[in-house]
């Protein structure tokens, strides 16, 4: 087991690698020279190879991913192009900014989730399965940014008015002394993310209702809620830790479009203004990052999978 | 005070502004010798005056006496040599050493009297010491303990996001400013500016949407200033380049302009219809000519002469490089259609559009504050300039700029200029089809503010004159 | 792992199919799924063609200032006619859908096939390749090649259509190592028919369940990341009408002037709901065919 675990961390970091290779490759299509890009207008012939020297334009493709690649692991992003400022500078706190609207909707979405999805396993067939069946449904198909808008007209501009639609820390300030404003981009994430685990926990739980040990509880006279707390809940966790794993590195993604309706002030919007002006350097390094975040969290999904599994455990399948 | 714009590249040098909130917080750490008040007429600053020798080659510039920086020591014109040192140093160039490549040097001739030799006769040299990148600061600056003499001192500052200042008390002017102390926020959002003055959280902001300026309007706790400025934002037509090398072309692409048109559907109706001309407030402009209206025939005619008699198509170059400039673009495209003119549209980034392609597009558009018609000319319309947009080379308008340059007499001056733009008007590249106005709102309880034409946000950024009424 | 139950016989698919297809509409959940899609796609595809009759104007007109209450809907940021807007929006967005989707299953139905198929050091390949582009989020991967390429409308649908082409590829192949071990794809080996014709012939054939619930999920992530990538500024760039950019366009007078902005996001969610549910009812209809839900 420890071996199947050890060769999935090789796997995961191989793809890191081979994820760094895409991103870099995908950059040296870029037309134009990043230096030229971050001197714009003030650009003089001696300024430009003084800038290309020190970002060691010159030096062989090959090098230059490796010194990339070098920087990225102790944290020194480069340069970015739309402001001339280091990568790491623009980006520090808007990566904390993110962590705390993702942990904000993990920290909700999951418990809702679960509970939501066990309810409607033991109403099976009844009106509150039905609504929360069809419910989830219908929200798992929406884009982010529809959940978000819909909220923003009910909540801050139409219907009651009560909360702000876009977060607005005055500089200098942290996000998270202004919640009232966390409350609708958390929210939409929530709405995002919850229906998956609810539908992944209904399912499970509905299985692991109909086995032969909650009978056997059952039949020996255990009180229902006994049955389902003792039981039933501890098995059916297991294969929803993976869904909600795999819902969180979505999360890393699917933020970005959050992040940007709410002006929310963190790497996601960073990621759109960066696209929006060709600033590449800030686009690998995001890029690369999201990616980590993903891969990671896919990886822990794994071994939790790897550890709870009793027929993974011998190592056969996939 | 919010506003928008600005990033992490902020800074406090007194002569490299770049974002609006640079140039706020440089215009109240700094002064220059002369500034252009909100009529967009040049007055003394630092100043007292400054006069032209017969031959416009020397300037004398007499200095105020009672001036202290903010650490306490007098200014003197040892200073302002400096100063200018600074801007013009070969190795490392300031915002404003491209209008000053005619300075020779700045020599002291004692403390309060400095004379600006230059290698050109130029007759409105002022105007160019009116920039707002020339603040005046002490022989020993240092960006990192930025010293001026304006009417705020600093405190704190955090690029790209806000900066602290406190009021000045030694400051020249009697009892201003009236502010304890003045905090300048960015945004990089509209939405965020306007919640962030709805909410009172700031007092005032720059730069609104004219497009939500009525709502705003609406609420009864704020107000809005609304400024005409001599801002243009024009197409831009390369006369060098097929097919507006053919002057016909250019006047039938300037007369399938519907300028009120323009002007209701890209600025919400607020601002002044464009003549093709820039520079509005220049006591030269050549107010004597037609405005120029939409005429479709005739632009059709003109298109056949050239040689399009079914018309042609063109690719419009246009990038976020303003409020309005890709909505301009597809209105354009949509007017144009109707004289058989077809508009491929090619948005591009800001970054791209300013990048190497930038100058060389022979379609596109461009933004412009306001400026008088010689700088304005240096910059964009002589073979010289640096951001010569449509490369324009006409020998008879170069001369009668040159002749100009070192006209004293203002009349006879105005006269030149005036003629120059008669030329612009005729064969120019540039479609200038209106000057946008500059809206900003405040609460209420803030006093002070009036309407400026310099097209900079709240009156001009002069936050001294401003003062906060009973609050609530 | 969950070994699939499937039809044993050599030529149980056209009963098969029709099995499936009558569970499938049976659902209510099915019928109304239909509905709503339906109803979205008639107005993308009739909208166009109702103008300027319907409302006045042409989708590029002007019919007064901009965010103001005049005709039925009221006035975009440029001051068109928001209905018009409206009409003409969404035929673009289905078509690049559409073909990003379709794009998509090409790619990785041949893929997941092939690695099926042909096992040992193909099958590695395939699989790597699909892992590495996995670890990028769709919308990511998307930006990222909007940044080096621009947004044009090739790139948006190529780039939808590779980022989906992993995730179909792994269920295709899923599905196809379920069948390539059936008795009845080995005698075809015996009698050397080309490998082409196997495929076509006896894989394909029985792998439609899972390929269309795949195809289901994947045209409404299609038309949710389009209209993102438009939302964000980053997808189709005006003057075009597209309900994304609509969104993106009218968002700030939100409070305003809601039309503009409530319009195109009440038919991006009516369409994805309504391809949602007819997805969950295929998968519903061929998941009873086969044992247990596949993952």
């Amino acid at each position: 087991m420890t071996q199947l675990i050890l060769r999935r961390l090789a796997t995961s970091v191989l793809i890191l690698l081979a994820v760094s290779l895409l991103v870099f490759i995908a950059t040296l299509l870029l037309p134009g020279d990043p230096a030229q890009a971050i001197l714009g207008q003030q650009a003089t012939p001696e300024r430009l190879a003084a800038l290309r020297e020190q970002m060691h334009l010159n030096d062989p493709v090959w090098q230059r991913y490796l010194s990339w690649l070098g920087g990225l692991a102790v944290g020194n992003f480069g340069m970015s192009a739309a402001s001339g400022g280091a990568v790491t500078a623009l980006l520090g706190e808007r990566i904390g900014a993110s962590l705390v609207l993702l942990l904000a909707a993990a920290v909700i979405s999951i418990p809702l989730g679960l509970l939501l999805g066990s309810y409607s396993a033991l109403r099976k067939g009844r009106a509150g399965d039905h609504i929360t069946t069809g419910a989830s449904l219908v929200l798992a198909a929406l884009p982010e940014f529809v959940i978000g808008i819909s909220l923003i007209t009910v909540f801050s501009t139409t219907i009651f008015p009560i909360l702000p639609s876009v977060t607005m820390a005055p500089p200098g300030e942290a996000v998270w002394n202004y919640p009232s404003q966390l409350v609708l981009p958390t929210f939409t994430l929530v709405l995002m993310v919850t229906p998956y685990i609810a539908r992944m926990m209904r399912a499970t739980m509905l299985e692991v209702l109909d086995s032969g040990y909650v009978e056997m509880a059952r039949l020996k006279g255990v009180p229902e809620g006994q049955v389902i707390l003792r039981h039933a809940l501890p098995h059916a966790l297991s294969p929803v830790a993976q869904v909600i794993a795999i819902q969180l590195a979505w999360m890393a993604g699917g933020v970005v479009v959050v992040e940007f309706l709410f002006r929310y002030p963190g790497i996601g919007q960073a990621l759109v203004d960066a696209v929006a002006n060709r600033d590449v350097q800030v686009v690998q390094t995001l890029s690369i990052l999201i990616a980590a975040v993903y891969i990671v969290v896919n990886l822990l999904a794994d071994v939790v999978g790897i550890l709870t599994n009793p027929k993974l455990r011998t190592g056969g399948a996939r | 005070m919010g506003l928008s714009g600005g990033g992490a590249a902020d800074s406090l040098d007194a002569h490299s502004p770049v974002s609006t909130t640079d140039i706020a917080r440089v215009l109240n750490l700094y002064e220059g010798l002369l500034y252009r008040d909100e009529n967009y007429k040049l007055q003394p600053l630092l100043a007292t005056r400054a006069t032209p020798s017969p031959d416009a080659k020397v300037w004398t510039v007499d200095l105020r006496t009672d001036v202290k920086f903010h650490d306490g020591r007098r200014m003197t014109g040892r200073d302002v040599a400096a100063t200018f040192k600074r801007i013009t140093d070969p190795k490392s160039p300031k915002t404003g050493a491209s209008s000053l490549a005619i300075l020779d040097k700045v020599v002291v001739l004692d403390d309060f009297k400095v004379e600006f030799r230059l290698n050109t006769p130029t007759a409105t040299f002022d105007d160019s010491l009116g920039q707002y990148s020339l603040g005046i600061v002490p022989e020993d600056y240092d960006p990192a303990r930025p010293i001026g003499t304006g009417p705020f001192k600093y405190s704190s500052f955090s690029p790209g996001r806000s900066s602290l200042f406190v009021r000045n008390h030694k400051y020249w002017r009697n009892n201003e400013p009236y502010l304890d102390e003045l905090e300048i926020l960015n945004f990089n959002d509209n939405d965020a500016l306007i919640n962030a003055l709805l909410s009172t959280q700031v007092d005032a902001i720059g730069q609104i949407p004219l497009a939500l300026l009525e709502v705003i309007d609406a609420d009864p706790r704020i107000s809005i200033l609304n400024s005409e400025t001599g801002m243009w934002m024009p197409f831009s037509m390369r006369v060098d380049r097929p097919p507006f090398n053919d002057n016909r072309v250019r006047q039938a692409f300037r007369l399938v302009v519907d300028r009120e048109q323009m002007i209701e559907q890209v600025l919400s109706g607020n601002g002044r219809v464009g003549n093709d001309l820039y520079s509005p407030f220049d006591p030269g402009f050549a107010s004597h000519l037609p405005q120029r209206v939409q005429n479709i025939q005739k632009a059709k005619e003109l298109l056949a002469q050239a040689g399009y008699p079914n018309g042609l198509s063109v690719e419009l170059v246009t990038a976020p490089i303003q409020a309005g400039a890709v909505e301009a673009a597809q209105v354009f495209a949509e007017q144009a259609a109707a004289a058989g003119i077809k508009v491929k549209l090619r948005k591009v980034d800001t970054t791209t559009f300013f990048g190497d392609g930038y100058l060389t597009w022979d379609f596109a558009q461009s933004f412009w504050y306001s400026r008088n018609f010689l700088p304005q000319v240096n910059n964009s319309s002589l073979t010289t300039s640096p951001f010569n947009e449509t490369h324009w080379n006409h020998p008879e308008f170069a001369r009668l700029v040159a002749k100009a340059n070192v006209t004293v007499d203002a009349k006879e001056r105005n006269k030149l200029i005036s003629q120059a733009q008669e030329i612009e008007y005729n064969e120019g590249g540039y479609i200038i089809w209106g000057h946008p106005n500059q809206a900003d709102a405040y609460q209420q309880y803030v006093a002070g503010l009036v309407p400026s034409r310099t097209g900079l946000a709240l009156s001009g950024f002069e936050f001294r004159r401003v003062w906060l009424g009973e609050t609530k | 792992m969950s070994v699939i139950d499937a039809p044993r016989l050599v030529e149980p698919e056209a009963k098969v199919r029709k099995g499936t297809f009558h569970r499938f509409i049976r659902q209510r959940q099915a019928k109304i799924g239909i509905a709503l899609t339906a109803a979205v796609v008639l107005l993308a595809l009739l909208g166009p063609l109702l103008l300027p009759w319907a409302t006045g104007y042409t989708s590029t007109e002007f019919a007064g200032r901009p965010f103001k209450p005049e005709g039925l809907l009221g006035t975009d940021n440029l001051g068109r006619d928001v209905l018009t807007r409206f009409l003409d929006g969404g035929l673009r967005l289905l078509l690049f859908a559409g073909l990003a989707t379709l794009l998509g299953m090409v790619i990785g139905g041949l893929c997941g096939m092939v690695a099926a198929y042909r096992g040992g050091w193909v099958d590695s390949a395939i699989m790597r390749t699909n892992d590495i582009l996995l670890a990028l989020p769709q919308l990511v991967f998307a930006l990222l090649a909007i940044t080096v390429l621009g947004p044009q409308p090739w790139v948006l649908v190529a780039v939808i259509g590779i980022t989906h082409a992993p995730r179909i590829a792994r269920v295709t192949r899923a599905a196809t190592l379920a069948v390539v071990t059936e008795d009845f794809i080995r005698a075809s080996e015996m009698y050397a028919v080309p490998k082409w014709k196997i495929v076509v012939q006896d894989v394909l054939p029985n792998i439609t369940g899972p390929l269309m619930v795949e195809l289901g999920l994947r045209m409404t992530y299609s038309i949710g990341a389009l209209a993102s990538l438009s939302f964000l500024g980053l997808g189709m760039q005006p003057p075009t009408a597209d309900w994304g950019l609509m969104i993106n366009e009218n968002r700030i007078a939100l409070a305003v002037q809601p039309w503009g902005v409530i319009l195109p996001v009440l038919a991006i969610a009516v369409l994805t709901v309504g391809t949602n549910l007819i997805t969950d009812s295929l998968a519903r209809a061929s998941a009873s065919l086969n044992v247990g839900e596949s993952k």
